[in-house]
C-alpha cells in the first residue's frame, strides 16, 4: 500500500526517495504540489524547505548542483539532487512502510 | 551566475538565516523569563500562594501554585502555535501527523512529559523560590543530560571535545547551584525546593530533547512542537489540574480568576514567547545545523540575567555570573565541533 497524500508530508518525500534512485528537488516539489495541492509558490517553498530538513537531518544526502537556467523550479538558483542515506531508508521504512 | 558562486551564496544565506533563527530563540527564551517572574505575584496566584500557605505550608504551595501556572503557560503557548499553524496553513498537516501516533505523536506525547511537568515546572519552581537568573542558568546544564543519555540510548559517542565541553559545564554548574547553596546554608534557609527545580529544569529539558527529536525529525517542527504541547495541555488540564482539585485544592476557583486583564496578558506574553523559542530553535537547525543552534540558542541564559536586569534592576550573585559564562562556553565548545561539514550533520 502507498503512503499516498494522506500521511505527513516528510514520509512521502521519504517515501518517493526508498526507490534508491537519486532525485531533484523540483521533481519531488511537483509531485508533492501535485498531491497535497499545494500549489502556490508558499507551498512551493515550504516543500522545499522540508528536503533541506530531511537533508540535515542525515535522512538525504545532496549529491549534485546545477544552475537553473531555464526556470523549471526558481530561475538563477540552485537545483539540488537527493539520495536517500542508510539512516534515511531506516527511519523511511520505520515511519512508511508498516503497511506493506 | 556559475555553478561555485551561486553554492556559496546559497550557503551564505542559509548561515544567515540560521543563525538569525537562534539568536531570536535566544532572545525569546530569554525575555520568557520576565512573565515567567512577574506572574508570581500577580492575582490570583499570589492569593493562591497564601491561602494554600496557611493550611498546607509553604513548599506545598508554591509547588501548586507552580502547577497551575505551568498549565497557563501549557495553554497560552498552545494557542500562539496554534495561531502560527493557521498563518503558514499547516493545520491539514497537523491532523495527519496526530494520526501517526506510532511513528510520531507517542514521541512527542513521551517528550511532553518531561518538557511539562518536569523541565516548565521546574523551571516555573525555581524562578519562584529562587529568582529568575537562577533558574535560566540553571537550565543551561540540559545538553550534559541530553548527551549523556544520546551515549546510552543510541550508543552515540562522546568526542574529546564534547567531553570538555560537558567538563565546563558542569563546572559552571557547581559554580551556580554551589554559590547560592553556600550563601544559604551559612544563613541557615536553605531553599531546598527552589534548587530540585533548577536540576528538572536541566534533566527534564535534556531527556524532552531525546526522546522528541525521534518523531520531529520526520514530521515539520511547527506541527510536531503543538503536539508536543498538546499533550503538555492534557497532561494539566485532563490529568493533574482535576486530580489536585478532587484531593482538595482551589485550582478551578483560582484557575478561573486569572482571566483578568493583566494576568492574562503576562500569560500570553509568556506563552508567545515560549511558543515562539521553541519554533525559531528548530528553524535554525537545518541551516546551520543542531550543534550551533543549540550553542547560540544557550545564549538564552545571558539574555534572561540582561533582560531581568534591565526590567527588574537585579544584579545576580557573581556565581550565577561566572557559572552562566562556564556553560556558554562550555556549550559552544561541545556544540562547535563539526565545523568543516556544514552540509551534513549527521554521519551516514
Amino acid at each position: 500500500m502507498k503512503v499516498g497524500k494522506n500521511r505527513p508530508i516528510k514520509f512521502r518525500i521519504l517515501e518517493l526517495f526508498l526507490d534508491g534512485e537519486g532525485h531533484w528537488n523540483y521533481e519531488i516539489v511537483s509531485k508533492i504540489q501535485e498531491e497535497y495541492n499545494m500549489k502556490s509558490a508558499y507551498g512551493r517553498d515550504s516543500i522545499n524547505f522540508d528536503i533541506i530538513e530531511l537533508a540535515s537531518g542525515g535522512m538525504l544526502k545532496d549529491v549534485e548542483q546545477k544552475v537553473d537556467e531555464k526556470g523549471i523550479y526558481k530561475k538563477d538558483f540552485l537545483l539540488h539532487k537527493y539520495v536517500i542515506t542508510d539512516f534515511g531508508k531506516v527511519r523511511g521504512s520505520d515511519a512508511c512502510i508498516r503497511y506493506v | 551566475m556559475d555553478l561555485k558562486a551561486l553554492k556559496a551564496q546559497e550557503s551564505k544565506r542559509k548561515i544567515s538565516k540560521g543563525y538569525m533563527w537562534a539568536l531570536f530563540c535566544a532572545v525569546f527564551w530569554g525575555i520568557w523569563y520576565l512573565p515567567g517572574t512577574v506572574v508570581w505575584v500577580l492575582n490570583p496566584f499570589d492569593e493562591m500562594y497564601s491561602a494554600i500557605a496557611e493550611t498546607g505550608g509553604d513548599g506545598t504551595a508554591l509547588i501548586i501554585t507552580a502547577v497551575l501556572i505551568t498549565a497557563f503557560n501549557a495553554l497560552t503557548v498552545m494557542l500562539a502555535l496554534m495561531l502560527w499553524n493557521g498563518v503558514l496553513g499547516k493545520y491539514k498537516e497537523l491532523s495527519r501527523t496526530l494520526k501517526e501516533f506510532h511513528p510520531c505523536s507517542k514521541w512527542f506525547f513521551l517528550a511532553s512529559i518531561f518538557g511539562g511537568p518536569m523541565a516548565i515546572l521546574g523551571s516555573f519552581i525555581a524562578m519562584g523560590f529562587i529568582g529568575g537568573a537562577f533558574a535560566a542558568v540553571a537550565a543551561l546544564l540540559y545538553p550534559v543530560v541530553g548527551s549523556i543519555l544520546a551515549y546510552y540510548w543510541y550508543g552515540e559517542k562522546i568526542s574529546k571535545r564534547a567531553a570538555i565541553g560537558i567538563g565546563v559545564i558542569i563546572v559552571g554548574g557547581i559554580t551556580i547551584f554551589g554559590g547560592g547553596l553556600l550563601t544559604e546554608l551559612s544563613s541557615g534557609n536553605v531553599q531546598w525546593i527552589g534548587y530540585l527545580g533548577g536540576l528538572m529544569a536541566a534533566a527534564g529539558w535534556g531527556i524532552e530533547g531525546a526522546i522528541a527529536g525521534k518523531g520531529l525529525d520526520i514530521s515539520e517542527p511547527d506541527v510536531g512542537l503543538t503536539l508536543r504541547f498538546l499533550g503538555e495541555n492534557i497532561i494539566w488540564w485532563i490529568i493533574i489540574v482535576p486530580i489536585l482539585a478532587i484531593v482538595g485544592y482551589p485550582m478551578y476557583s483560582f484557575a478561573l480568576q486569572a482571566f483578568e486583564p493583566f494576568t492574562m496578558l503576562v500569560l500570553i506574553f509568556a506563552g508567545i514567547t515560549f511558543g515562539f523559542c521553541y519554533v525559531c530553535w528548530y528553524k535554525s537547525f537545518p541551516l546551520i545545523g543542531v550543534g550551533r543552534g543549540q550553542g547560540i540558542g544557550n545564549l538564552y541564559g545571558l539574555f534572561a540575567i540582561i533582560f531581568i536586569f534591565l526590567f527588574f534592576g537585579d544584579v545576580p550573585q557573581w556565581t550565577i555570573l561566572v557559572g552562566g559564562t562556564l556553560c556558554v562556553i562550555g556549550s559552544f565548545v561541545m556544540f562547535t565541533e563539526e565545523t568543516s561539514a556544514l552540509e551534513t550533520l549527521r554521519g551516514e
